[in-house]
């Protein structure tokens, strides 16, 4: 992507102020976007992002520049700017780069760019006819269809070359079911770090007749009750519970800062003893996973949470020199225009022992919470939230009338104690998450678990 | 290689490919950005960036798309590719266009040279000051949360092949603090921020002295009963409650039966006290503009007028769909994105109340200073909301104490007609996307509130 000469020489002008690392971060990246609405394609955008970052540490001081003029006139300019705010004297730093390889795990098959547009628009199409002829309520269906083929280069002034492609697809779609002049949507969708063999083995219609079904049952849905209660969380895109109220703490961002709810709780009980909490960037194929982070490190599978004691810290080189502590190859970035930090990658809740009929049985009231949306927290308050797409009563220890418009909330010390049972169905789902780095593809996941207490967020009242 | 010719080039090569009318679409930017933490400064970030972005409507009638970062001759021929190959498989009805101008632009100063003249260490000092400031306002100060100062410059130049060569330059300016107070185990944050491009304004004491002071308030925090409640909506917090809702006032959702303000042209949407606008050249608006992502040149629009729908926004599609004049409304998020529907500076007009005015009618309520989770617990479609809130209990007129823990639910279209009172306080939020919005402090009839 550039010469091992030029990037040599970029290193040492980073270098020249007394910084005592330096790294070269480098982003070729082919995106397609489609968007359905109605049944028809209405829009079509493809592009070609392109660009070099530059990073300067000096002890735990950061410097980052980038740019997209890569020139090695321009770039040797970037990285002596970046290195002007650098105070010091060039150390004697001899930089001998090694290209490092690594075995390939997310090998693929079918390149997005070799296949024809209306195979793109095939998978749309059947998404959309799944959807649609669900049933006479759903009265508007989207879809989108995205690829990109991200091929990235990072040096560093340990003598670090690594190099990677990563190619991810993903397909999703959205219903809007019409009763009584209610509006009301549903979603499904399925994205993995694969060429588009993915779509050989996933039936698409499924995700389209799923999104149509939410939307459905949410357009009859009596309001949810507030209050707090039991609450039985299913599984795959449920474990966005673990990644607010606990995940997102765990970062070096906000850890090596001592502004996280979890600084200082290393080797204690800080979880239920059923909860043993990983994230893990070697799922071969996972929409979260990559052969290294974006700082070059291989990813690896990081135990969080053991029997409900911390383990460990999601860390990447700024917050281990801040902590003390190695990296787990956990810096990401959306692009060369971030400067990573520590970020998640397929975080999920390990599978336990309980039946998903006992978990029910022995929850005679509560929330069950089918279908997630999405959430936030506030790592420093550990305050988190996250909204439920579909939800259920449970009554007698059994599921009962749906109920829409459900937010949970909670605090992360607090609901990772109350998590008093965990289901033996683990599975996964996709996500975009978003903080300081950008946003960037993450899996979340769990088996079932209940919680035995968390308010619940509705608009009918308390019951 | 320069501009000039490269726009040339592309359009040379879009002609001999197929293409009808075309566009580029030019960004040049340049940002800065710096955080300190613990005196130290922990980011100092620089970037220098183009993109350039084609479309075009080729021999089907239909607008193809691509974008590059690659501002060289290289870049065309995929350029060109990528467009016609999404053209191909575009299947939309509606007739597309490249703007032929007319009309005047309104000459808007977006750009403050004065401020370039601020050198990086001023902005250090700044976000250094604020953090030793709001240490040294009260002992429970524990840490800055986050303590940034940003900053960008933009140039915008589009230019087609019927005619149209507009630019507009802009640069502007954005502090953000979050500091965070510890009392035993209860630690709380709380955030404020300055935006524009008069660095005078920006004065680092004040932006620590109004989040400590929310932060100090909130320490001790509780929930309240389950139960519906009066409430006081922040000024800030109620622009980020509207920001999730305005989609519904673009004409292609409306057109796409995803609004459910559809047909409602001329009705009565919300208590004759609310009118909403969208003001391209509001003055140090942050998102003002003389013309949109596609050329057309922008004016001040009255969506909501003392309670009536006046009008959707528009860009040149949808206008011809609807039969009227495009609003000015086409924007582009960034020269990545496909033109889209979004507002400028888009608020609610302030009202006459003074904000201890609107508290002194609350014998018991909510005053809500803050809604988390609006990406996921908010519904644009159904327009229902049940979000994680923050902020203080009203007893009296007065407010009482700190209250988290709590969600409170509604439905953006009730809240419309249940604005009863409004304030004088109007506020932006942070701009995203082409637009910010902004609202003064609104008092709610009721929300639903689950707590305890």
């Amino acid at each position: 992507m550039l010469d091992k000469r030029v990037v040599e020489d970029v290193i040492l002008a980073a270098l020249s102020t007394g910084a005592d690392f330096a790294e070269v971060f480098v982003e070729n990246k082919y995106v397609n976007n489609l968007a359905m609405i109605g049944g028809r394609i209405e829009q079509a955008n493809a592009g070609h992002d392109y660009g070099v970052g530059i990073r300067v540490f000096n002890g735990t001081n950061s410097v980052y520049a980038y740019t997209n003029d890569s020139s090695s006139e321009n770039l040797i300019k970037v990285a002596k700017n970046a290195a002007v705010s650098i105070k010091g004297v060039a150390k004697d730093l001899g930089i001998s780069l090694v290209k490092k390889d690594h075995s390939i795990i997310h090998n693929i098959r079918k390149f997005p760019r070799d296949i024809a547009k209306q195979d793109k628009v095939a998978l749309l199409r059947t998404g959309y006819e799944a959807a649609k002829n669900y049933a006479d309520t759903i009265t508007q269906v989207t879809g989108y269809y995205l690829d990109e083929d991200q091929q990235i280069l990072i040096a560093n002034s340990e003598g670090l070359w690594a190099e990677d492609r990563r190619v991810r697809t993903r397909t999703g779609f959205s219903a809007v079911a019409t009763v009584n002049g209610e509006m009301q949507t549903g979603g499904a969708n399925i994205g993995e770090h694969r060429g588009f063999e993915l779509y050989d083995t996933v039936n698409i219609a499924d995700y389209g007749k799923e999104a149509a079904r939410i939307a459905t049952t949410m357009a009859t849905a009596d309001l949810c009750p507030s209050g707090k209660m039991p609450v039985v969380i299913d599984n795959a895109f449920g474990g966005v519970i673990f990644h607010e109220a606990c995940g997102h703490g765990l970062e070096a961002t906000s850890v090596a800062k001592g502004t996280s709810v979890y600084t200082g709780k290393m080797g204690e009980q800080i979880a239920s003893s059923v909860v043993t909490a990983i994230d893990d960037g070697t799922i071969a194929h996972a929409w979260g996973s990559n052969h290294i982070d974006d700082e070059g490190i291989p990813t690896q599978k990081n135990v969080l949470i053991e029997n409900g004691v911390l383990k460990s810290y999601l860390i990447d080189r700024i917050g281990g020199r801040r902590m003390n502590m190695a990296p787990t190859g956990s810096g990401r970035r959306q692009s060369y225009k971030y400067e990573p930090t520590s970020r998640m990658s397929n975080t999920y809740i390990a599978a336990g022992d309980s039946s998903q009929e006992e978990i029910f049985a022995k929850t005679q009231y509560g929330l069950y919470a089918k279908t997630m949306g999405g959430g936030s927290v506030n790592p420093a308050t550990g305050e988190f939230n996250f909204a439920v797409q579909e939800g259920y009563m449970i009554r007698d220890g059994k599921i009962a009338e749906p109920v829409r418009g459900a937010t949970l909330i909670g605090t992360g010390l607090d609901v990772l104690k109350k998590i008093d049972m965990v289901g033996d169905n683990l599975a996964h789902g996709q996500g975009m998450c978003g903080s300081l780095s950008g946003s960037i593809p993450t899996n979340v996941g769990q088996p079932m678990i209940r919680v035995s207490e968390l308010t619940v967020g509705g608009r009918k009242g308390a019951e | 290689m320069a501009t000039e010719q490269l726009m040339k080039e592309i359009f040379e090569a879009g002609k001999a490919a197929g293409f009808g009318d075309m566009e580029v679409y030019i960004d040049n930017s340049k940002s800065f950005e710096t955080m300190c933490f613990e005196g130290e400064i922990t980011k100092y970030a620089l970037s220098e960036e183009a993109g350039l972005a084609f479309r075009g409507i080729y021999s089907n009638g239909k607008m193809g798309y691509a974008y590059t970062e690659l501002m060289a001759a290289t870049a065309i021929p995929q350029l060109i590719e990528n467009a016609k190959s999404n053209a191909e498989v575009v299947e939309t009805e509606e007739e597309v266009f490249i703007y032929e101008p007319k009309g005047e632009y309104k000459q808007l100063s977006l750009y403050n040279p004065a401020y370039e003249e601020v050198t990086n260490e001023q902005k250090l000092d700044f976000i250094l000051e604020a953090e030793r400031h709001a240490k040294s306002l009260d002992e429970r100060v524990f840490r800055t949360a986050y303590n940034l100062f940003m900053e960008g410059a933009s140039d915008v130049q589009i230019r087609n092949t019927k005619g149209l060569d507009v630019s507009q330059k802009n640069n502007y300016a954005v502090a953000y603090f979050m500091v965070m107070v510890k009392d035993g185990g209860d630690q709380k944050t709380a955030a404020k921020y300055i935006m524009g491009n008069d660095f005078k304004v920006f004065d680092p004491k004040k932006l620590a002295e109004q989040a400590v002071e929310e932060a100090l308030g909130k320490l001790g925090a509780s929930p309240v009963a389950s139960k519906a409640y009066p409430i006081i909506l922040q000024n800030k917090t109620a622009a980020d409650l509207i920001k999730v809702f305005s989609p519904n006032f673009s004409a292609e959702r409306v057109q796409k039966d995803l609004s459910q303000l559809k047909g409602k042209l001329g009705e009565t949407v919300a208590n004759p006290i609310v009118t909403v606008l969208d003001d391209p050249h509001l003055e140090n608006g942050i998102e003002s503009r003389s013309f949109d992502g596609e050329g057309v040149a922008t004016k001040p629009n009255a969506l909501v007028e003392e309670g009536v729908l006046k009008t959707f926004m528009h860009n040149l599609k949808t206008a011809n769909v609807d039969g009227v004049e495009p609003t000015g409304n086409g924007v582009k998020a960034s020269f990545k994105s496909s033109v889209g529907i979004a507002p400028s500076n888009f608020y609610v007009k302030p009202g006459a109340d003074s904000f201890e005015t609107m508290i002194g009618r609350i014998e018991n309520g909510l005053y809500i200073t803050e809604l988390q989770g609006l990406h996921s617990g908010a519904n644009p479609v159904s327009g229902d909301f049940s979000l994680q809130a923050n902020g203080f209990l009203i007893k009296n007129g007065k407010i009482d104490r700190g209250v988290n823990q709590i969600t409170v639910a509604g439905n953006f279209y009730t809240l419309l007609t249940d604005i009863v009172n409004i304030g004088d306080d109007l506020k932006f939020g942070l701009p995203g996307g082409g637009s910010v919005y902004g609202a003064p402090t609104l008092h709610i009839r009721e929300l639903v509130v689950s707590g305890e």
